[in-house]
């Protein structure tokens, strides 16, 4: 079965994003929402990290903590609250890391 | 679809609104949310006495007033809510403490509801943290 | 059939209730007799060091609830081995009897699992 991991903890000073990371099978997702989304500030170590994880449509990002945060959308997908809605539907289950 | 949400945030927590945004979206997508669960630190988005500033939002009473308006099931676990100072009149008269912020339209039971919301619905959806 | 439930706790010990509130959930549905597992990552693990003297910080034995596991129906223990070995935790020395695995048998593992939960 396939899971959304769902992280909001800022990656810097944060294992949160680097054990999922670790866990997140071949078909599962990661959508980042919050203080996580700095994860997708070109330039930056996590960027680094999530880019070479070759997510590739498997990553999505909380539109308006992006736009909030001044963050482009060009590493992930960026979902409204209703895209969200669908995407726990689309995978199995979720997995918060609260 | 059949949602369970867990909020294990306080009010003035990003992700206690994430989670009501994303409860309203379920709702206007024609779904149906069989619980709301209140865990952890989570039981303050719950409380009555929460006071936000004039120029804030007060995501306690948007929870409230949503929960009301759409008569959802909202429970907020008992223990966790002891603990944390959030009580019904029937605990607040039980450990003689002098004030009550958990009115109507929220329950105070355990986590037994958790498990079995968790049970009828197609998706148990937590949301905490920052 | 009861869907199941992973209880991922990653919280250490004397941090404040999370890692007690984690288990919590565990024991509640061990009494309806929910299938559920307890998987202990991160700082987690910590909960399963042995030699604890929590008494010093005033605080309750998570032990001796995390002991009564096993008998509320709670058999599926599991603690990761990265974070084991992270830490300077020895598998063989831990307080509870939890089978200890990698990340591709943690992977396979919660996608075993009918639904999530990580504290």
């Amino acid at each position: 079965m396939t899971t959304l991991h769902v992280i909001s903890h800022s990656p810097f000073g944060d294992n949160r994003l680097t054990s999922c990371l670790r866990l997140l099978d071949n078909q599962d997702a990661l959508l980042l929402c919050g203080d996580a989304t700095y994860a997708l500030k070109p330039g930056s170590e996590p960027y680094r990290v999530l880019q070479a994880a070759g997510l590739e449509q498997r990553l999505f990002a909380l539109e308006e903590d992006l736009q909030a945060r001044a963050i482009p959308d060009e590493l992930a997908k960026a979902v409204d609250y209703p895209a969200f809605v669908a995407l726990s539907l689309h995978y199995d289950k979720v997995n918060t890391w609260l | 679809m059949k949602f369970a949400i867990a909020v294990f945030s306080p009010a003035h927590a990003p992700s206690s609104r994430r989670a009501l945004r994303f409860a309203e979206a379920a709702l206007a997508g024609g779904h149906e949310i069989t619980r709301l669960f209140f865990y952890q630190d989570g039981v303050h988005s719950a409380s009555a006495n929460v006071v936000a500033p004039q120029d804030e939002q007060d995501v306690a009473a948007q929870w409230r007033s949503f929960v009301s308006h759409h008569q959802l099931d909202a429970v907020v676990c008992i223990a966790a809510a002891l603990r944390r100072g959030v009580l019904d009149e029937a605990e607040a008269n039980r450990y003689q403490r002098p004030a009550v912020n958990l009115p109507k339209p929220w329950e105070l039971s355990g986590l037994g509801q958790l498990h079995e919301a968790a049970q009828v619905a197609d998706r148990l959806v937590c949301f905490g943290g920052d | 059939m009861a869907s199941s439930l992973l209880i991922i706790s990653r919280q250490a010990p004397w941090n404040g209730p999370s890692a007690r509130e984690a288990l919590d959930i565990a024991l509640a549905g061990g009494a309806f007799d929910l299938p559920l597992g307890m998987l202990f990552l991160d700082d987690g693990v910590f909960q399963l060091a042995s030699g604890q003297q929590p008494a010093l910080l005033q605080q309750k034995n998570l032990a001796a609830n995390l002991q009564a596991l096993p008998m509320f129906g709670v058999e599926e223990l599991f603690a990761c081995a990265h974070s084991l070995q992270q830490r300077g935790l020895d598998g063989s020395t831990l307080e509870l009897p939890v089978q200890v695995l990698d990340d591709a048998a943690l992977r396979a593992l919660i996608a075993r699992f009918d639904q999530v939960v990580t504290l």
